[in-house]
């Protein structure tokens, strides 16, 4: 026993690059070490050439070859002669009933397997182990035993035999199919290191990645399927790795080479399915369905992985019809329950996305994204809605009546701007939820916390993070809303068929458009990337989004993909991009859309726009330096900065004011909050010019969006020099990056009320009301004042007797009551 | 029958408005001890010397409260911007109220304000002071000599939360920054508190003075705002002992009677309209709300117009 162990050890470690003459003495040895190297024919082969007592390996190897029918054969015979190994055969043969849609039969062979080894497993082999385990994986639908069952008797098959990494391995992947990433990494790395070139450990290892998506998964796939070339889930991980970025081609071949080894593979079927389906091959599509069906006659998985695909590529209707077909099929399809669930939940049809979910979750309790997204829903219940003939915003309570007060009017223009930009006007209306907690939007998001992004849109549906979710000056609401409003159109514009960095690309040049300062603008950062070449072409730009291969890489490549939008309509029109999107609508590929709309190949548009970019930033480009991997390393720019840095330690501010004049001479575009005009602000306003400090201030106002510090310095500035209007203007500004000061709000309140300007000042006093101030009396009397200087006397009566009735002594109060009631007598309604 | 019903009600809430504004009906005088503990660092000397320096301040002026009836003890009376009385020692606490204990009145009000970093539990808690610490057993004897006065003992110290317990009693309202001893992060009710007491603006009824209880509900509401903008978990929770209490002793400008007798007269009739307004919110539910408006509305004419004749006498007499 003990020798036996030691072989198996040593196959391990040894295969498969030199196949020792131990293997004739372990003619399994030699089978597994072949099949872990992918070498699955020789394997079959080797199989055959053991002998009966191999009949449950060569079964399983055929399985993986695709040659179920032989498989079949070879398992039915293991099991029916107790063959070694036949308790593998005969979950295999479980596993191939369900494969075919046979769940009954699927079932009825996996209970017998565990029912025995629930009787006594004391004779049971670390491998028969393995096999309970898996039966019971296959009992799991609504049993979340069958689950804590299948692992421990995984932990069981390993505690019995730690040679047997299969055990470790299956634990691992039953780990992240419930979600629990940790523990699966660990499982993945224990195997590593006793065997360092396990394709499925490293395939573990790449979809641990894929699922918390903190490390490159590219690699890891890659290097696996380099160990073993006939591993189908890794193809197939590689295939949806492509499919996500978009790259149809490369997602095809992929899918091939699985199917090149496993053409019974429902899965690689179905993947090719939705690679045709989204790129509108029907006769492709067709012949794939048949070959499907001809698997599995109710192939409820084949439309539950094309539902996945159209919701991938934001084609959310689609993937609802394609989820409900799949539950047509099986209406326990907890796949088709997810996605229909989530994706009614997208679209509004709140209630009915509550009840798919729940079903979903009473099938597998383990489902994180169903467990957080029926919890949100339940918080949800607490919140407001605010309804608009186009808009209906969902709001915490506290919250609702200030973050309306602004965004009904701005989502109106917005939506003024784009339907007549984009000739569409999205149907019934826009549902907005805004969150005050980030892992709340992250949840409704996509199921779990943890996205990085403001703001989402799933067409007539945007969910976004409230002002309240984020430190003040991370982020402006206003544009976040503006940016979500813009995919509803371009999104409705193409029926969901437009590429996500032209969505994306868009949608910041609307923020641009907006509002002065609005959207990304170009920085340090950007032109080192760009400039050394780290930024992704425009025929590849999809990648920087969905494949960055850097941590700053999507944030860039959202300013990219504005710059091209930008570019398109200056070198070909603004009705090239409504071009483009209709295009894209009819089902063109990009490269018919840039030979249709631009008359040009993807090679050429790449050149176009590169070219237009190092003019465009010719000078910075000249003056920033970047380092191997495409970060700021120096140049005159940086020299010039440093040098003005350098002068301010020490308090020299003429040399400071030269260095940094010169800095901003180079790169004039750049805004941030360290800018040279940052400082150079300051050191006017030091010296006392105030007009220069507010020249040197606007500068990064009019060109960055949350800087809070630079527009209250505005502030202060325009009210020296006595500038009301650029006040209210910079004031404006400030309660789109935060809206909750309540002085800013009296603040802009009294100068509209002193222009005359009753509108903004009643905005304001509604503003400082919903903000609960320490002082609500006030605030609402305030209010009622605002309304009387408004000539809405009936109003101000309406809002001042709730004050009185509180505060009878009010003297204000009281005063402005007589008013009222005197002009009330002048001009009775 | 019908008629005498609301009258009794009037009658009663005219009452219970005189019980609450007890001040108005005479001179009732303000004391003030406030302590700033030990700091620790620069940045919680500034914040504590503040809240008790506004405090004071504000007593002196606002509230007119006697030199002699203002005890203002600081960490360390050298150095400092605060016009102290003396040092925040366990000696000079006591000294102070045993000096008080001697000039108060029957009905007088005491302000007992600390701040500071708090440790200990139960009758053991304590306020860090420089010397040895003032435990919660210590100020109940001391305020022992306080029996007939109302006394407001508000520790905005962090761990607090057991004064409450321990120094609870008839006419006493104890505000401690938080619930328990066990919460003692640094404390941010001190500031809030002082300003609710100190302006207008925690003044809910617009009364012209602010209850302890407004001064209290201001304060919690501000704590909360803090913590949210700063996204930080709430971690202390403020408590008050005696709502009722809390209610009716208030601080602001010494009310003062109109010396003019047609102004007395507007005074009390104004005083009654408002009575009739409290009792007209307790009928709220029973009217229609058309009907409700109307009369409330006229009511608050009435007490308006009653106001302006007042201005127009000149007396300045003070709703």
């Amino acid at each position: 026993m003990r020798r036996r162990r030691l072989l198996a050890l040593l196959g391990l470690v040894a295969l498969p690059a030199c196949l020792g003459a131990w293997q004739d003495a372990d003619p399994r040895a030699r089978v597994r070490a072949l099949v872990d190297a992918g070498k699955l024919d020789d394997a079959i082969a080797a199989a055959r050439a053991a002998g009966p007592d191999l009949a449950s390996m060569l079964g399983e190897t055929l399985v993986l070859r695709g040659r179920l029918a032989s498989a079949d054969s070879a398992l039915q015979d293991a099991v029916a002669r107790k063959a070694p190994g036949w308790r593998s055969a005969a979950v295999t043969l479980a596993e191939l009933a369900e494969r075919r849609g046979d769940h009954a039969d699927a079932t009825r062979r996996a209970q017998a397997l565990t029912s025995a080894y629930e009787q006594g497993a004391s004779g049971w082999s670390s491998t028969d182990r393995v096999a309970a385990g898996r039966a019971y994986l296959l009992q799991t639908r609504g049993k979340a035993a069958a689950v804590r069952s299948a692992l421990s008797a995984f932990d069981a098959a390993f505690a019995a035999d730690p040679s047997n990494l299969d055990a470790r391995l299956r634990a691992g992947e039953l780990f992240l199919d419930k979600y629990n990433a940790p523990d699966a990494k660990a499982s993945f790395e224990e195997v590593l290191r006793k065997s360092p070139d396990d394709a499925r450990a490293l395939l573990g290892l790449a979809r641990v990645a894929i699922f918390a998506s903190d490390a490159p998964s590219m690699p890891l796939l890659r290097r696996s399927l380099e160990k073993n070339p006939s591993l189908v889930p890794a193809h197939l991980a590689l295939a949806r790795l492509h499919l996500s970025a978009e790259a149809y081609d490369s997602a095809a071949i992929a899918v091939r080479a699985a199917l090149a080894v496993d053409s019974s593979s429902i899965a690689a079927w179905s993947l090719l399915g939705a690679i045709a389906w989204l790129q509108g091959e029907q006769p492709q599509f067709v012949q794939v369905r048949e070959a499907v069906k001809r698997l599995n006659p109710r192939p409820a998985d084949f439309y539950a992985e094309l539902a996945e695909a159209a919701v991938a590529h934001r084609r959310y209707s689609d993937g609802i019809t394609l989820a409900r077909e799949a539950l047509a099929l099986d209406s326990t399809s907890l796949r088709a329950l997810g996605i229909l669930g989530n994706n009614e939940l997208r679209t509004g049809s709140m209630e009915q996305g509550r009840a798919l979910l729940e079903r979903a979750f009473a099938i597998d309790p383990f489902n994180l994204w169903h467990k957080n997204t029926l919890d949100l829903l339940d918080s949800l219940k607490t919140f407001t809605t605010i309804e608009t003939p186009r808009f209906r915003i969902v709001a915490p309570r506290e919250e609702s009546a200030l973050l309306a007060t602004y965004l009904v009017p701005l989502l109106d223009e917005a939506y003024d701007s784009l339907s007549a930009r984009y000739h569409y006007k999205p149907q019934g209306p826009i549902r907005i939820e805004l969150y005050p907690h980030h892992a709340d939007f992250s949840v409704r998001t996509m199921g779990i916390a943890g996205l990085g992004a403001l703001g989402v849109s799933f067409g007539n549906f945007l969910a976004m993070d409230a002002p309240s979710a984020r430190q003040r000056g991370e982020f402006n609401w206003g544009s976040t809303a503006w940016h979500e409003l813009t995919h509803a159109f371009t999104l409705g514009s193409s029926e969901h068929r437009v590429p996500r960095w032209l969505s994306e690309g868009l949608s910041v040049l609307e923020e641009r458009r907006a509002r002065a300062g609005w959207g990304a603008g170009p920085t340090a950062e950007f032109i080192a990337a760009y400039g050394s070449h780290h930024l992704r072409p425009v025929s590849q730009l999809n990648d920087g989004f969905v494949r960055p291969r850097s941590s700053g890489e999507v944030q860039l490549s959202y300013y990219e993909a504005s710059l091209v939008c930008e570019m398109i309509e200056k070198e070909f029109g603004p009705k090239a991009v409504t071009d483009m999107l209709a295009a894209y609508k009819e089902g063109l590929t990009s490269p018919a859309v840039f030979a249709r709309v631009l008359k040009l190949t993807p090679a050429q548009l790449d050149a176009k726009f590169y070219a237009w970019v190092r003019a465009r930033f010719a000078s910075p480009l000249r003056a920033i330096t970047a380092t191997d991997s495409g970060r700021v390393l120096g140049g005159e720019f940086v020299a010039a900065m440093r040098r003005g840095a350098e002068y301010l330690s020490r308090k020299q501010p003429d040399s400071a004011r030269v260095a940094l004049e010169r800095a901003e001479a180079l790169f004039p575009e750049y805004a941030g909050a360290s800018s040279p005009a940052q400082y150079l602000a300051g050191l006017a306003a030091d010296r006392g010019d105030y007009k220069e400090a507010l020249a040197q201030i606007t500068r990064i106002t009019t060109r960055y969006e949350t800087a809070w510090d630079a527009n209250m310095m505005e502030v202060q500035l325009r009210e020296k020099l006595g500038d009301t209007l650029g006040t209210r203007a910079a004031l404006e500004r400030l309660l789109w990056i935060s809206p909750y000061d309540v002085e800013l709000h009296g603040k802009l309140a009294e100068l509209a009320t002193r222009a005359g300007d009753h509108r903004t000042a009643l905005r304001e006093r509604r503003a400082i009301v919903a903000l609960n101030p320490p002082d609500p009396i006030d605030a609402r009397y305030q209010l009622a004042r605002a309304l009387a200087e408004s000539g809405d006397i009936a109003a101000a009566r309406r809002e001042l007797l709730p004050v009185l009735e509180q505060a009878p002594s009010f003297e204000k109060g009281q005063a402005l009551l007589l008013e009222l009631r005197a002009a009330q007598q002048k001009s009775p309604p | 029958m019908s008629r005498r019903v609301p009258r009794l009600i009037a009658q009663s809430c005219a009452l219970g408005l005189a019980l609450a504004l007890p001040s108005a009906a005479r001179a009732q005088r303000v004391h003030v001890i406030a302590a700033a503990g030990l700091s620790g660092e620069p940045a919680f000397r500034l914040l504590f010397e503040a809240a008790v320096s506004t405090l004071v301040d504000s007593a002196r002026a606002r509230w007119h409260v006697a030199d002699s009836s203002l005890f203002a003890l600081a960490e360390d009376t050298n150095g400092t911007r605060m016009r102290a009385t003396g040092r925040a020692t366990r000696k000079e606490l006591e000294q102070s109220f045993l000096a008080l204990s001697r000039r108060v009145a029957p009905g007088d009000i005491v302000l007992v304000f600390l701040v500071g970093h708090g440790s200990g539990e139960g009758t053991d808690s304590r306020v860090s002071l420089p010397g040895p610490d003032a435990t919660a057993a210590d100020f109940a004897g001391w305020l022992a000599g306080l029996a007939r006065q109302n006394v407001v003992f508000v520790n905005a110290a962090s761990g607090s939360g057991d004064f409450g317990a321990a120094l609870a009693g008839p006419r006493r309202v104890i505000v401690t920054a938080t619930r328990t001893a066990l919460e003692r992060n640094e404390t941010r009710f001190a500031t809030p508190f002082v300003r609710a007491l100190t302006t207008d603006e925690a003044d809910a009824d617009k009364d012209g003075r602010v209850s302890v209880l407004e001064a209290f509900a201001y304060a919690k509401k501000e704590v909360a705002r803090v913590y949210e903008a700063d996204h930080r978990l709430l971690t202390e929770h403020a408590t008050i002992s005696d709502s009722t209490l809390a209610r009716s002793v208030t601080f602001g400008a010494p009310r003062s009677a109109p010396t003019d007798p047609r102004a007395a007269a507007l005074v009390a009739e104004r005083s009654e309209l408002e009575s009739q307004v409290a009792a007209l919110r307790g009928k709220k539910e029973s009217m229609t709300p058309a009907a409700y408006d109307a009369e409330l509305e006229r009511l608050l004419v009435l007490v308006a117009q009653k106001t302006q004749a007042i201005r127009a006498l000149g007396s300045g007499a003070k709703p």
